[in-house]
């Protein structure tokens, strides 16, 4: 009787793991990338122009900033906070270079905007721990703060930076090899980062910590350095964002940063479903960041009204997210951050 | 020395010294002056009934708490141990049994966070290699690569144990490490203890398994009330003498008897409930009857409760008052008049940061308002009612539950359900981490629940519980009913034998 039972068990659970695993596993790997494909597809099929050289290399392009505070995002949110103030960092570091370099030479100044978004990071970082503060509180005070800031410093109006300044002008307007030199620093960025992340113990700790504090914390690892170091990448990656956007457009703008907070978060999270991880990563965010910037040129293309854009971006996050979870399924879900 | 008050393993210098440590909690002593000397390789039980301060004790030389009163002297000097950072540098690390895992990493990761090869980068194909090595060295028969968030509790706790062996730890605290484990994993529990004993680490052992104790241990202390009733060499030690030293209260006193309670009509009509781990399983309760339902843990007892107040998907049918009722979420479950008093209280059913005044009303606010405002006036009254009733400690509805003892929290959580018009009550394990005393004042609530009219279901590993409580018990053994009969017919030694007899065939079917 007994054993009768439990053969009858094991067929079952042999039936529902034998056709159910391999499915999921597979959809919840590859679905993001099949969806984002087809996405790409339908454009290409609208409009000739979509899968032309021309519009990916535009595309590209105009995501290097976007995509470089994207990147800065994910570390954060893998080390387990939020961190709202990226855009306005992004900004402040932008003026800090614009402004600085009539007097220190375009190195100097860059340098000293790395710093500045450094800084800022660190400060983030000191107060989500050791000040015991909420991540999203924090960041969303240090955003008012650098906002007045940055109008403090501007006056309101843009910095232009001097037209012989042309070394600088180089990184966001030149070409090498017949690439834009601003594809390639986000390249070298990305590869660097990615090796951070998944080769060195900062990566290793962060991720650690992220998943896991308590666990961290008794296995004698120092969890606030590391959540500190994350909010450092963050404003690091943000300032090499403002320095490269300062020199696209060969000023300094006192407001607009904001505007990457959105598309960074958007990225992030859409990332995360790439190859099925379920957990921020950085290929998943440049995916995730390249993505969205098609999903817009497509739209444009087409001739899209703009608030169908921001409907279909929202749309396509909270779709691919929702896919996710689905297939991700926890026992309870209880925590609504 | 056989028996002598003051045994010591005769070898070197102790390495930790707890020297008349006392603890206080807003005026109460959980420990008064208790001393403790440990040596290096040595395995040393700790004994106690639940609230003797073992876990204050083993809390204060882990720094989680400080001690009131007292000193720590590690390898021969004094230190203050504030966190349990500070702890893990003076060599003191603990497993405790909610210890938990980097989930996202795998085992390998876990066995060796905070202790990779130095250097920036990390050589994920040396760590899985060390790893793996790690694990065949002590003979547990897991992949490596496998995710931590995959792996069961009780495999969980040996990577927990496993990543501790390269801490570098003089001394280690093990609370409770068998509860979770079958029998084969247990076998490997110890191989490993083997091997931190040969590496001069000293252990503290935790353990409710006398059996357990004497093997493994060099030396046994009790505590009782915040005092240390005594040290022994374990070779020669008594059952007899270690009870006596953890009861002062005649064990007799303890025994509560449920006399017949149950009255005609049958309330609750369970037929053929299936879980995940439970082939069905049948049952009837009338009202005021007390079903005690026991059996090893993880061989599905605990889904009986799960499934009747909504926590767990099942199949089969249930009916309460002649009437066929769907249990499809804890909500419905309460409206249908099932109330749950589970076994994690801290988490699952208490707000610990509020007042025992919330708490205690949180059920019946709406009877408790005006015009759909809660009144504070009522609420209090109400509280300071289920206060006097079941006597809860302090006697004050304004301080934060997490204030209360553990007997007095699980006093409050079936407070929290007395008014609630609930007609059936599933205890899970009610008198976990409660001190003895509490224990005895839980009972008599229990079954002044069941002679009101509720009907009962005690889900419990502790069979003396069972007995003292119920008029009909069950035993759960793999998923399956293994007995089920009046209390009157069952002896004690035959639900043991079920509980012991079907862990040793679920550790044969791991193998």
């Amino acid at each position: 009787m007994t054993a009768e039972k439990s053969t009858r068990v094991v067929t079952d659970s042999a039936q529902t793991t034998g056709w159910r695993v391999p499915i999921t596993g597979a959809l919840r790997k590859w679905s993001t990338i099949a969806a984002m494909l087809a996405v790409c597809a339908g454009f290409s099929l609208a409009t000739p122009y979509f899968l032309t050289i021309s519009n990916v290399t535009n595309v590209v392009f105009t995501m290097v900033t976007s995509a470089l505070v994207s990147l800065g995002l994910t570390y954060v949110v893998i080390a387990g906070s939020f961190d709202l103030s990226i855009g306005l960092i992004l900004t402040t570091c932008s003026i800090v270079t614009a402004m600085a370099m009539p007097a220190i030479g375009p190195v100097w100044a860059s340098l000293l905007a790395v710093v500045v978004g450094s800084v800022i990071g660190a400060f983030n970082g000191l107060l989500v721990t050791y000040g015991r503060l909420s991540g999203i509180v924090v960041t969303l005070g240090m955003m008012f703060i650098l906002g007045g800031l940055n109008n403090y410093l501007t006056g309101g109006y843009q910095i232009a930076i001097a037209n012989d300044q042309t070394g600088f002008l180089f990184l966001g307007q030149g070409n090498l090899v017949g690439i834009p030199v601003a594809d390639l620093i986000l390249i070298l960025v990305f590869v660097v980062a990615h090796i951070l992340v998944t080769k060195t113990k900062i990566g290793h700790y962060i991720s650690a910590v992220g998943d896991n504090p308590m666990a961290a914390y008794y296995s004698g690892i120092k969890v606030y350095r590391w959540v500190i170091v994350s909010f450092i990448l963050s404003g690091l990656l943000c300032a090499v964002g403002g320095i490269i956007e300062t020199s696209i457009s060969t000023s300094a703008q006192p407001v607009g940063g904001e505007g990457y907070l959105l598309d960074a978060f958007a990225a992030v999270f859409l990332g995360a479903t790439v190859m099925g991880r379920g957990k921020p990563h950085l290929l998943g965010t440049l995916i995730g960041a390249l993505f969205l910037n098609f999903v817009t040129a497509g739209m444009n293309m087409i001739g899209a009204p703009f608030a169908l854009h921001q409907l279909i971006e929202g749309g396509v996050l909270i779709l691919a997210v929702g896919a996710n979870a689905m297939l991700n399924r926890e026992e309870l879900h209880m925590r609504f951050i | 020395m056989p028996g002598g008050m003051d045994a010591a393993p005769g070898k070197g210098e102790p390495i930790v010294e707890l020297i008349d440590i006392t603890k206080q909690f807003k005026g109460n002593y959980a420990l008064r002056g208790v001393s403790l000397s440990l040596y290096p390789g040595e395995i040393h039980g700790l004994l106690g009934e639940n609230g003797a301060g073992k876990s204050t004790l083993i809390k204060i030389l882990t720094g989680v708490y400080g001690p009131t009163g007292g000193r720590i002297r590690v390898a021969g000097s004094d230190v203050a141990i504030h966190s349990p950072l500070e702890a893990h540098q003076l060599g003191i690390g603990a497993v405790y049994q909610d210890a938990e895992l980097v989930e996202g990493f795998s085992v390998a990761e876990n066995v060796l966070l905070g202790s990779e090869s130095r250097g920036w980068f990390v050589n994920k194909k040396a760590i899985r290699t060390e790893a793996t090595r790690r694990l065949s060295e002590i003979g547990i028969p897991m992949d490596a690569g496998r995710m931590a968030g995959t792996l069961s509790a009780a495999e969980m706790q040996l990577v927990i144990l496993l990543s501790l062996f390269h801490k570098k730890y003089k001394v280690l605290v093990l609370d409770e490490p068998t509860a979770r484990l079958s029998a084969t994993e247990t076998t490997i529990l110890f191989r490993l203890i083997d091997v931190f004993k040969k590496e001069g680490i000293t252990i503290i052992y935790i353990s409710h398994r006398l059996e357990e104790v004497k093997r493994l241990c060099d030396r046994v202390t009790v505590l009782r009330n915040g005092v240390v009733s005594g040290t022994r060499d374990s070779s020669n030690i008594s059952e007899e003498e270690i009870t006596r030293l953890m009861i002062d209260e005649d064990a007799k006193q303890l025994e509560v008897h449920n006399a017949g309670l149950a009255q005609e009509d049958v309330l609750l009509e369970v037929r053929d409930l299936r879980t995940e781990r439970l082939q069905g399983v049948s049952f009837s309760l009338r009202k005021g009857e007390v079903l005690g339902i026991t059996g090893p843990v993880g061989a599905g007892m605990e889904d009986v409760g799960k499934a009747l107040t909504g926590l767990t998907r099942f199949e089969g049918s249930i009916s309460l008052g002649g009437r066929a009722i769907a249990v499809t979420s804890p909500s419905a479950a309460r409206s249908a008049g099932f109330a749950l008093i589970p076994e994690d209280r801290r988490r699952q059913a208490l707000f610990n940061d509020m007042t025992v005044g919330f708490n205690l009303s949180l059920p019946v606010i709406a009877s408790l308002s005006r015009w759909g405002l809660s009144v504070n006036r009522l609420v209090t009254r109400y509280a300071l009612e289920i206060v006097e009733r079941l006597d809860i400690r302090p006697k004050n509805t304004d301080i934060e539950i997490k204030f209360l003892s553990g007997g007095n929290q699980q006093k409050a959580v079936i407070g929290k359900w007395l008014r609630a018009g609930a007609s059936v009550y599933v205890f899970i394990e009610p008198t976990a981490g409660v001190d003895v005393g509490a224990i005895k004042e839980i009972y008599g609530i229990i079954l002044d629940m069941a002679r009101r009219g509720s009907a009962v279901i005690v889900i419990s590993s502790a069979i003396k519980e069972i007995l003292a409580l119920s008029e009909k018990v069950m035993v759960i053994q793999d998923g399956a009913m293994a007995l089920y009969k009046d209390r009157s017919e069952a002896r004690y030694e035959e639900l043991l034998a079920l509980a012991i007899m079907s862990r040793n065939a679920a550790a044969n079917k791991a193998l």
